[in-house]
């Protein structure tokens, strides 16, 4: 159990923060505070930021109304780099993140919730009633981000079509993240990351030729990937508003998402024809490029991608004989005898405990790493070192070990301030201080169950 | 002059890709789509390996070079050279980024390490990508994707329960994924220098990108010590029916039910909506409890039809389905024509037309441009000598007796 993490630097642990007390609840925008430069030096160097809260994306405020993760990931990523993020949740059970995975303590908190919904406040309101939405409409009046992932013609139907809160908020960058885009004869197919996977042809690819397709590693793969697409499109639309005043829609299929980044395989078949196969562990491009099996039964990956890289396997396996060019040191000549050269590596493995592969793999510089469970990164020490993993105390539930945030940013490391917020934890907060309503009106849309 | 478009919102913004294959220079060419004007410095003999990687052109340079070096222009420049490492401080001075990943420790020992760089340029912001971070005891490791995949965790949970572990679809998505980090770290510190003046550099490591997109599994591990295992092509930890099944015509289709609603009409698709009642399967926990047997039932139907007729009745109750395409299916596919997902472009040099992804995400002010494909090695090697640096032919001819361009 969780042995060896430890706290993590890059991670502000703040569970004593009491909700509600962060300034930037305020209307206005934080000031731009520039920072002294040392004069008539003819190489400034940047003094460092003399106040360390200050984070790139300090006074932006995002509004969160999606599910689950594809979206609101990249709304997670802003906030960890300095947005206030304000999650808007249906009254009524909220997010249904909330209950996906593995419960906890709290009812409205699986795991998965409480990780992936970090650093945002929870506000109930019910979209599909009018009062609602002229709610939401002011909110989204004093906000610069507003992230969601419904059927596309969703909002549409509640009156929050995009003329309508561009009316409001000319300077709005919306993000919409949806299994198919928002155009498109399928734009109304419900899409999760399981079918986009399959849609973009990721799915086709996992597992062994001719044999059943497999998951690919993890299920919302593609939800994340849709997310980082559409947090570096909400990154560029903030500058672009920031030069000119003007707000814009940013639109992100997650099958898109997934399609983009599969190298050449659009060229290649748009080129010469050629219909990528599942590779089981292997890969087209390189020998050996895949899994082994150690003889206690654990796996490595081997990924000789250059001959220069097989010249060093060869001497780590004490082979040096087989870099010649003659026999295996050039790559189309690997390529040709692939069963060969991959059986030559599967005994070579198989001999040896997995820790004596790496030892004598990483002494030669060849490329090499364990097949890692989520218990093997746990006793990591290059995980414990990097920070990997970050203890944050979660409300009502205690301490939560959760991924810490990436990437890294030298001058303004991003930041966990809390685990996944209680169902409407900061409704009345919101409605009282940001929209100015009143305590008793409050009451009253609370009564007839609007918010 | 590079043909950067004026009114893109990176317009003006200069950015130096002195990395190699896909990784940090992804992040280069998202840049370079939204108006960076981007410049792919290369070692003048063979360049960027990239060139290298996956299948050659009549050019020589690979289909995924000429896809993902798009909209760069190629510098060659030795940095092992010292007046290689001159110029390319030179260079340094005059832009806003730099995308890099050197083994850490390489560009230091050529004296252009981050302290040099930041002095020259402290508005520098700086793009490290490595196989394991710059920090850390295996920083100095080689990695490439395919260790990524099994340092950061997915490629033991990709594969049949017990079985070999795969490749998790492709072997290439640590360095995308990567990329995508990266460019975001950039695009903050962009942000942040605006504000302040002061540059910064992004650390991003290939295993993190993969590790950091697990959803529950540290967590999960960390409260119940829960190890997950490869789930095959059956996601049944929280959700079932959720995986993929074969039709009646050989193909397969993806089916996920992540909530009883889901099944509900999954089952009407089928024509038996008394599979959802309540007594029988209708409730999620009693689905996992019994997930072979409603696999099984799925699994019967899918293959007494074919995938057509399967995703058909599936896509007429809103049950979420799809097929599992291959390239040939996703190319004649009507809405990825729609989305115009598929760009062709001509490459003269080459007598073809390519056809590759097109830009992702979409934006509606402000969409991304394609200029032009991966340039031919030190194409622009002149010209931005002289545009960025006020160099003349001599100096430039001197350079390259040197064998520094």
């Amino acid at each position: 159990m969780a042995k060896g993490v430890r706290p993590t630097k890059t991670t502000n642990q703040t569970s004593s923060v009491p909700e509600g007390s962060e300034s930037a609840m305020s209307t206005e925008p934080e000031v731009t505070a520039s920072v002294d430069e040392p004069r008539n030096d003819p190489m400034p160097m940047p003094e460092p930021a003399t106040n360390r809260d200050r984070l790139p994306l300090s006074g932006i405020r995002v509004i969160d109304v999606g599910n689950f993760l594809a979206g609101p990931y990249a709304a997670s990523i802003l906030g960890e780099f300095g947005a206030e993020v304000l999650k808007v949740e249906h009254p009524i059970g909220g997010d249904p993140m909330r209950r996906f995975g593995t419960p906890t303590t709290r009812h409205d908190a699986t795991l998965a919730w409480l990780s992936e919904a970090r650093n945002r406040k929870s506000a109930t309101i019910d979209l599909r009633q009018p009062e609602g939405v002229q709610l939401f409409l002011k909110l989204v009046a004093k906000s610069d981000i507003l992230i969601e992932n419904f059927r596309p013609g969703t909002m549409e139907e509640w009156g929050l079509s995009w003329p309508t809160l561009q009316a409001v908020n000319p300077g709005l960058i919306m993000l919409r993240v949806s299994g198919y885009g928002q155009t498109g004869p399928y734009r109304r197919r419900s899409g999760f990351a399981h079918i986009a996977h399959a849609f973009s042809g990721l799915s086709y690819l996992a597992g062994f030729p001719g044999e059943t397709p497999v998951l690919p590693g993890t299920a919302p793969l593609g939800d994340y990937i849709a997310s980082l697409f559409g947090a570096v499109g909400v990154l560029i639309a903030l500058r672009h508003k920031e030069l000119t005043g003007r707000g814009q829609l940013i639109d992100v299929g997650i099958y898109e998402a997934v399609f983009r980044i599969l190298d050449e395989i659009a060229p290649a078949y748009g080129l010469f024809g050629k219909i990528r196969e599942r590779e089981g562990a292997g890969s087209f491009v390189a020998v050996p490029h895949g899994h082994f099996r150690t003889k206690d039964g654990k796996w490595v990956a081997i990924a000789c991608t250059t001959d220069k890289m097989f010249e060093r396997l060869a001497e780590a396996m004490e082979r040096p004989e087989l870099a010649a060019p003659e026999l295996y040191g050039d790559q189309r000549k690997r390529l040709a005898a692939r069963d060969v050269v991959n059986q030559i590596t599967i005994e070579w493995v198989g001999s040896l405990t997995r820790d004596e592969v790496m030892r004598r793999c990483l002494e030669k510089e060849v490329p090499v790493g364990p097949l890692n469970s989520i218990a093997d990164m746990f006793n990591d020490e290059h995980f414990r070192a990097r920070g990997n993993l970050a203890r944050v105390e979660a409300e009502g539930v205690g301490e939560v070990v959760v991924p810490n945030v990436i990437p890294t940013l030298s001058e303004t490391p991003g930041r966990v301030t809390n685990l996944g917020p209680p169902l409407g934890n900061a409704t009345y907060e919101v409605l009282r201080e940001l929209l100015d309503i009143s305590a008793e009106e409050i009451k009253q849309l609370r009564a007839r169950k609007i918010i | 002059m590079a043909e950067t478009d004026t009114t893109l919102p990176l317009a003006g913004i200069r950015v130096i890709d002195a990395a190699t294959v896909i990784a940090a220079p992804f992040c280069a060419t998202l840049l370079g789509e939204f108006g960076a004007d981007v410049l792919k410095v290369e070692h003048p003999i063979g360049g960027d390996a990239l060139r290298r990687f996956g299948t050659p052109t009549a050019r020589g340079d690979t289909l995924t070079w000429l896809s993902e070096s798009r909209n760069k222009r190629s510098v060659t420049l030795n940095l092992q050279h010292p007046d290689g490492a001159r110029v390319f401080k030179e260079l340094i001075a005059q832009t806003d980024v730099l995308c890099e990943n050197f083994r850490p420790g390489t560009l230091e020992k050529w004296g252009l390490g981050w302290d040099v760089l930041r002095k020259i340029n402290p508005r520098l912001i700086m793009l490290r990508v490595t196989g394991y971070g710059q920090t850390g005891p295996y920083r100095d490791r080689p990695g490439f994707a395919r260790i990524a995949h099994a340092v950061g965790g997915i490629a033991y949970l990709a594969g049949m329960p017990k079985g070999t572990p795969v490749t998790p679809g492709s072997t290439t998505l640590a360095d995308y994924m990567t990329g995508l980090y990266g460019c975001i770290g950039v695009l903050l510190a962009l942000r942040y220098r605006e504000q302040t003046g002061c540059g910064q550099y992004v650390d991003a490591a290939l295993y993190e990108s993969v590790f950091r997109c697990s959803d529950e599994l540290v967590p999960a591990y960390g409260m119940y010590g829960k190890v997950r295992e490869r789930h095959g092509s059956h996601y049944n930890e929280f959700a079932c029916p959720h995986g993929h099944f074969q039709t009646k015509d050989g193909k397969w289709v993806a089916i996920s039910c992540a909530t009883d609603k889901l099944f509900a009409r999954l089952a009407n698709a089928m024509g038996r909506p008394e599979l959802a009642s309540s007594s029988v399967y209708g409730d999620q926990k009693v689905r996992l409890a019994h997930a072979s047997d409603v696999n099984e039932i799925v699994r019967d139907w899918c293959s007494s039809l074919t995938r057509a007729e399967v995703l058909e009745r599936c896509y007429a109750t809103a049950t979420p389905a799809a097929p599992l395409n291959d390239i040939a299916d996703f190319f004649g596919d009507r809405h990825v024509h729609a989305r115009r997902n598929l760009v062709a472009i001509d490459a003269p040099d080459i007598g073809e037309t390519l056809i590759m992804p097109n830009i992702v995400p979409k934006l509606s002010e402000t969409p991304g441009k394609i200029r032009s494909l991966g340039p031919k090695l030190g194409e622009h090697t002149d010209e931005v000598l002289r545009e960025w640096l006020g160099m003349d032919d001599e100096q430039i001819g001197e350079l390259r007796a040197k064998r520094v361009i």
